[in-house]
Order: structure tokens, then C-alpha cells, then sequence
């Protein structure tokens, strides 16, 4: 199928790829630009693995066909870091253990970091509200809402 | 594999000249939470996409008579624009219960209406409100009442050169309720949900709307019902009576989110509480 150019800014840096009509941002992330941080759960939009933040929001990278993002600004779990640095989120479900198999991780993070971005201090069932778009098969739920609200009450 | 097209115009007369090209072999994408999974899963084979995201047609405004929402608006902004939120919180209601953030960032008032499924939740709460949906192609456009809108599960009156540009929602007086039960909490699909809306007149009840979602084809206004509370002064028992009769006339089917006993079982309760819950709302006043 013919390829066109895609151009957007993917975690701070711009980069452009030839891309198909019907690939995913998911497809382009994980297959062309190596970015494997955002998960394929299911394809259909039911499990979160795959949500990134699009201009700041998540969305699921499953659902997003690539070339609508056209000069927008994609943010993975890659682009958490900064310089070198884990981000505080991250800090925290590592050292509270806020997963087992680590599959919904990167889109919980993300999920997380809009939440804590627009509500600094949300309650559990805040936490619980935002994030019931994301599945954990692992069922690390408690860990992964203690992780956030450790984050909140500046313990990271 | 064949050369799928990509279009994503920014001016109304190109994309309906587009879509009058290809009439059923393009497929007009929005946010793309219904569209994708059939496109991942290849359920639906497009010769062309017609990406209407850059058309400018994300906008809420307040008219004299109507709230006039663009169809690319997303249900994250319906749920907390303070328009809505004041003029038609069922919609807002609706809204807030619709997916989860991340879908609710991508999926578009539009969408909602044209995917036609018998569970969408702000169909449902919109036809308690009046709404009437605007349709644009290139030769002409028209505006039809979203009660007229629906033929069947997936099936609507648009045509394949058609697009909904605009939604209006008439500023109704009255008090409204959209309750919405599931499987669970979090982004969750109806197993049965309701909208009311009660325009009092004092204790008598002046009009009523009464809307069933996942309970019937097509999102279900209950007129039976809607007649009864008319004109009438709103008791208890006569809300039993409404919620026993809006049952009467749906026809819900059994699949994997509930069977058709349990939806009438637990919809004429909806009914009941959505009624009950609607008396203690604050008026909407346009
Ligand atoms: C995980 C998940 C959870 C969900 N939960 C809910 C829920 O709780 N309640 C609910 O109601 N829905 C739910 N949905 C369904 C979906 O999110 C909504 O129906 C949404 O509003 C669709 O809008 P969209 O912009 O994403 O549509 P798209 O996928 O872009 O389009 C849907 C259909 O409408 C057509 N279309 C779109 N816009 C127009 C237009 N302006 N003119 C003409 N045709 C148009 C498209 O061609 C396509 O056929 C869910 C979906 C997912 C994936
Ligand atoms: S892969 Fe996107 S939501 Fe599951
Ligand atoms: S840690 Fe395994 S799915 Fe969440």
C-alpha cells in the first residue's frame, strides 16, 4: 500500500515516518520507530495497555489512526524520564511493587501522570474513577493506587 | 492489498465533495473508538478514509432557543463544558458515564449518533431532550429529529454522502435525570439505561420524556408512558405505573452483557429511580 509521511513530536523530539492510511499509531510506534513501551492488549480499545498522551491527554494509540496526529505531540512511557532520571510515578510502582508481569504498567503510568498532572491530590475513589479504563490482568490494583497516592503526598 | 485513500480536509465543501465521490466506499472517521476496532479486526474494508477532525467542528455555543454542539465535540468536553453542565446536565450525566477518560478524549457526540447502537448513552439522553441533528452533503443539507434518526441496531436514515455537522438541543425547561446501569463501574456499556425529563407545572406534570437505552433496536422513547405522567399530578403510584408501562413497550434481547428478563427486572427500577431522582433536581430554566 502506498506510504505517505507522517510528521509529529514524539517524546520532545520531532521525527517523520512512511506510514500507511490504516496503521495505528500503536502499529507505527511499536513497528516502525521501535517505541515499545505502549502495549497491543486487545486492539479494540477495552484494556489500556496502549494509552499514550496525545497533546497532554491520554488516549489509546490502538484506536488513533496514525496520520490523524498529523504536527501533534505524542508522549510514551519512553518520555517519562528525564535525563536519565525516573519520573516519580515510575519511582514509585517500582519500589511499591505496583505490578507482577509489568504488561499494563506503561499505560497505568500514563493514565497516572494526566491524572496527578490536572489533580494533584485525588482521593482513592478519584484514583479509582480515572483509571478504570486500564486493565490489570495481574490484578496489582491496590499497589498500583498506593503507588499513586504516594506520589501525591510527595513521597517520590 | 489495495490502496486505501486518507483524506483529512479542513473545509466543510471538500470533505462532502469527497464523500459524494465515493459514497459507500468511504468511511468518515472521527474519534474512531467505534471505527477502529472493525478496521483493526478488518470487519469493514474502506476504499477511502475521511478523517473530519480538522474541520472545525468541535464547538459548543449557546443560541436563543438551542445549545448548538459541532459533531466532532468529544464526550470529555460534553462532561465538563459549563454549558452543558447548566442546560442540559443529562447530557453532561451521560456523558461522564460514557467509556473512560482515555476513550472519552477521542469519542465524538457524532460518533455517538451515527454508530447507531442500541446502547449509546448520549442518544439516549439527548432524545429527552428534544435534539435534532444537522445533515450536510453537497447538495444540500437538512435537519431531522433525532427521534426520527434511528431505523435499527447500526442502521440510521443518513445517506452515504452525508455527514452530521451539528447537533442542537433545544434549551427544554424541565428536570431531568440519566442513570445508566453495567457491569460494573468504569467503562462499561448499558446493560440498561434511562433518561427522564419532567416538565412540572406546579405538581402537575406538563410533559414527560421518558428514553430506554439497550432495552429495544434503537435508543427507546416510551410514549405510552410519557402519556400517562401528562397532565397529570406526579405520585409515587404513578410513577410505578410509568415505569411499568415504559417496560411494557421495549423489547430487550439476551447477549453476553445481561439476559432480556434481568433487563426489564432491573430497567422498570431505573425507571422508577431515574423518576423519583429527577423530582429533587434543580429546574432547568433556558
Ligand atoms: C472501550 C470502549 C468503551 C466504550 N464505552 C462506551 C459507553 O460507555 N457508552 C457509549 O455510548 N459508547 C461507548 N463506546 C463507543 C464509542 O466510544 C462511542 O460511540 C463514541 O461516541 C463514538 O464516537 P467516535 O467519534 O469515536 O466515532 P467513530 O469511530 O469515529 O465513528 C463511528 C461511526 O460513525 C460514523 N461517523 C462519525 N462521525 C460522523 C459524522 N459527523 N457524520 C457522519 N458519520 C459519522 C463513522 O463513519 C462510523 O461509522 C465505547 C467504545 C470503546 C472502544
Ligand atoms: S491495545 Fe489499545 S486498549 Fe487494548
Ligand atoms: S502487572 Fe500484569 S497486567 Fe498489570
Amino acid at each position: 500500500m502506498k506510504q505517505q509521511v507522517l510528521t509529529f513530536i514524539l517524546n520532545g523530539e520531532e521525527v517523520a515516518v512512511l506510514v500507511t492510511p490504516t496503521e495505528t499509531l500503536l502499529d507505527v510506534l511499536r513497528e516502525r520507530l521501535q517505541i515499545t513501551g505502549p502495549k497491543r492488549g486487545c486492539d479494540d480499545g477495552e484494556c489500556g495497555a496502549c494509552t499514550v498522551l496525545l497533546d497532554g491527554e491520554p488516549v489509546r494509540s490502538c484506536l488513533t489512526l496514525a496520520l490523524t496526529v498529523e504536527g501533534r505531540t505524542v508522549t510514551t512511557v519512553e518520555g517519562l524520564m528525564v535525563k536519565g532520571e525516573l519520573d516519580r510515578l515510575q519511582k514509585a510502582f517500582y519500589e511499591r511493587g505496583a505490578f507482577q508481569c509489568g504488561f499494563c504498567t506503561p499505560g497505568m503510568l500514563m493514565v497516572a501522570k494526566s491524572l496527578l498532572a490536572k489533580n494533584p491530590n485525588p482521593s482513592r475513589d478519584e484514583i479509582r474513577s480515572y483509571m478504570a479504563g486500564n486493565l490489570c490482568r495481574c490484578g496489582s490494583y491496590e499497589e498500583i493506587i498506593e503507588a499513586i497516592q504516594a506520589v501525591a503526598a510527595g513521597e517520590y | 492489498m489495495r490502496e486505501v485513500l486518507y483524506y483529512a480536509p479542513t473545509e466543510l465543501t471538500e470533505a462532502t465533495a469527497i464523500l459524494a465521490d465515493h459514497r459507500d466506499k468511504a468511511a468518515v472517521l472521527a474519534g474512531g473508538t467505534d471505527l477502529l476496532p472493525k478496521l483493526n479486526y478488518y470487519e469493514v474494508k474502506p476504499h477511502a478514509l475521511l478523517y473530519i477532525g480538522r474541520l472545525g467542528l468541535s464547538s459548543i455555543h449557546n443560541g436563543s432557543s438551542a445549545l448548538t454542539i459541532g459533531a466532532t465535540t468529544t464526550t470529555a468536553d460534553l462532561a465538563t463544558h459549563h454549558l452543558v453542565q447548566q442546560y442540559a446536565p443529562a447530557l453532561a450525566q451521560a456523558a461522564r458515564l460514557s467509556g473512560s477518560v482515555a476513550i472519552q478524549n477521542a469519542a465524538t457526540i457524532g460518533g455517538n449518533i451515527a454508530n447507531a447502537s442500541p446502547a449509546a448513552d448520549l442518544v439516549v439522553a439527548l432524545l429527552a431532550l428534544d435534539a435534532s441533528v444537522r445533515l450536510l452533503s453537497h447538495s444540500g443539507q437538512r435537519d431531522v429529529h433525532l427521534a426520527d434518526f434511528f431505523l435499527g441496531p447500526h442502521l440510521t436514515i443518513l445517506q452515504p454522502d452525508e455527514l452530521i455537522t451539528q447537533i442542537h438541543v433545544p434549551l427544554s425547561p424541565g428536570k431531568t435525570e440519566f442513570l445508566k446501569l453495567g457491569r460494573r463501574k468504569g467503562q462499561t456499556l448499558a446493560v440498561v439505561s434511562v433518561a427522564v425529563r419532567l416538565q412540572l407545572d406546579g405538581d402537575l406534570c406538563h410533559d414527560a420524556r421518558i428514553v430506554l437505552g439497550s432495552m429495544a433496536p434503537t435508543p427507546l422513547r416510551c410514549r405510552t408512558a410519557e402519556h400517562l405522567l401528562r397532565g397529570q399530578k406526579i405520585t409515587t403510584d404513578l410513577i410505578h405505573q410509568a415505569a411499568t408501562q415504559a417496560i411494557a413497550e421495549s423489547s430487550p434481547i439476551t447477549d453476553q452483557r445481561a439476559t432480556a428478563w434481568y433487563r426489564k427486572k432491573a430497567g422498570e427500577a431505573l425507571v422508577q429511580r431515574a423518576l423519583l431522582q429527577a423530582l429533587d433536581k434543580k429546574e432547568v430554566r433556558p
